[in-house]
């Protein structure tokens, strides 16, 4: 197929400025997703656990959260954290958090995220964080509970048990589900486009408002998005079979759900 | 097909009126016939009360009449027969919010304009000055419009946050995420007039862009076009022009706009 029969049928190729466009909304969807993923496993641990308290003052208002969380449209949760909270927030902090700072490394500058990015990264962290936890603690159920008491009997505090024999083998068992927030992290940064963030679904509407390449624009978008999606998985397949290697667990685990 | 139906009007109109000069055909007739909106306040609407077609367009409508010293017909339009009316000779002059675009310019005559709908901008009070300022600011502008396409065109230095619509925006600009917020003059003062505490906000009196609104006159009827050209120039002079705004959008107005553009500012 020739170039000029290939434009007869995709139209016109884009001009490289918007490919531009494109690549740097691809760079924040990619930079925000992974701050989302890895602050979203910390926070998943850490609800896991405390949802896992024998203390029903921290256990309650923690599972209370997950549900609140996990039950609302992230639409709405996004427009709540940019929009509603914002209203409550001293202007003196709105004012500070609304214009540009900079940290001169002398090497290179970093420059501090506007808040658009914050509310976003906030919201997506608490969606993707509370899916981990429940993810987590499907894991944690699986792992056979005579490992906890035998554990205990040979003298490892609960701490101890938790951490060195219950999680490693919970991480195996939850990994795929997580690896499937991780990817949902990944899609669901587009919509952080409705507070205003560039990312790469708001770059391809720019650039659509501005060209009128619908096809190429929205095109370019999706290819970007499948190529995230697919490297991600990927990369987590891979680290999976290595950790399965290094254990005795059974070929089959954590392959379910 | 609109192009097509205007331009086998044009063949039509052409066949009548080949050697004719419309503004003796508007005197021996004794009516100048005008196309107003008749549902697009406050250029030309119905008057609740009168049942008659009012607005800025109409007033202007009036003054030409009565310059031409005939009688006024309004004829209601919407905005696509605007060109098909002229064309076939159906009216005489359309007023009817008509932007000057070159697209149109090929089918009809302009003459200067008598308004201008500008690219404007919402802030706090005391903000926002001087268009110098816009590349300093973050800016909230409604995705996928002109607005927002110019507005990176012209200043590049400018953050620009785009939202769904105009109501996000302007939710952004009262919680302090962006500083201004760029639209259409008129539509600003409207979303203003139903914000509760509106004292507290303000339109400076600058724009960026221009839609230029003139009066559309059928092709090549130069002596109708020096006419009207002409008495848009003294109704600026004798102040008529800034009465006839004021009407509409004066400080006693429910929707007050600063008057920019003046008659003859663009020729």
């Amino acid at each position: 197929m020739t170039l000029s029969s290939l434009s007869a049928v995709f139209g016109e190729p884009m001009a490289w400025r918007y490919f531009a466009w494109l690549l740097e909304g691809f760079a924040v969807t990619v930079v925000l997703s992974a701050a989302t993923c890895a602050s979203a496993s910390l926070l998943g641990a850490v609800l896991c656990s405390l949802k896992a308290s024998k203390h029903r003052v921290l256990a309650l208002p923690v599972r209370t959260m997950i549900s609140a969380l996990r039950n609302t449209p992230l639409l709405v949760q996004l427009f709540f954290w940019y929009f509603g909270i914002s209203a409550f927030l001293p202007s003196a902090v709105m004012q500070w958090l609304n214009t540009p700072h900079t940290l001169d490394l002398h090497i290179v500058s970093l420059s501090f995220p506007g808040f658009e990015a914050i509310a976003a990264f906030f919201a997506l962290t608490l969606y993707a964080g509370s899916y981990i936890a429940e993810e987590l603690q499907a894991g944690i159920n699986q792992v056979d509970k005579r490992q906890e008491e035998t554990a205990r009997a040979l003298g490892f505090n609960r701490f101890q048990c938790f951490r060195l024999i219950i999680l490693p083998q919970a991480i195996i068992f939850a990994w795929m589900p997580i690896t499937g927030q991780y990817l949902n992290t990944i899609k669901n940064t587009s919509l952080a486009m409705a507070i205003g963030v560039a990312e790469l679904s708001y770059a391809s509407r720019q650039v659509e408002t501005e060209t009128f390449l619908t096809f190429q624009a929205f095109g370019v978008a999706t290819v970007l998005y499948i190529v995230a999606v697919c490297l991600t998985e990927a990369a987590a397949s891979r680290l999976h079979s290595k950790r399965m290697m290094r254990t005795s667990l059974p070929a089959t685990a954590g392959s379910g759900t | 097909m609109n192009k097509f139906f205007a331009a086998t009007l044009m063949v039509l109109a052409s066949f009548g009126s080949a050697h004719a000069d419309r503004l003796d055909d508007i005197k021996k007739a004794g009516v100048l016939k005008v196309a107003a909106f008749d549902a697009n306040p406050p250029f030309g609407y119905v008057d609740a009360a009168s049942k008659q077609i009012v607005g800025l367009d109409v007033d202007y409508a009036k003054i030409l009449a009565e310059k031409l010293g005939v009688k006024l017909e309004i004829k209601p339009t919407n905005p696509a027969n605007r060109i098909p009316l002229l064309v076939s000779g159906s009216v005489d002059l359309v007023l009817a919010n008509f932007t000057i675009t070159e697209e149109r310019a090929k089918q009809v005559d302009f003459s200067i304009p008598y308004f201008a709908s500008g690219q404007q901008f919402l802030a706090k009070k005391g903000t926002l000055s001087s268009p110098d300022q816009l590349n300093t600011l973050r800016i909230g502008a409604d995705k996928g419009t002109v607005n927002e396409i110019v507005l990176r065109r012209d200043f590049p230095k400018a953050t620009i946050v785009s939202y769904d619509d105009t109501p996000f925006a302007f939710t952004a600009l009262r919680n302090g995420n962006v500083q201004a917020i760029t639209q259409d003059g008129p539509k600003l003062i409207g979303l203003l007039a139903n914000v509760p505490d509106k004292e507290n906000y303000e339109i400076p009196a600058f724009s960026i862009s221009n839609d230029y609104i003139g009066v559309g006159i059928p092709k090549g009827e130069a002596r109708l076009k020096d006419l009207v050209d002409k008495t848009l120039l003294e109704l600026e002079d004798n102040g008529t022009a800034a009465k006839i705004y004021d009407a509409w959008f004066g400080p006693k107005t429910t929707q007050p706009l600063a008057r920019i553009f003046k008659i003859g500012d663009k020729i």
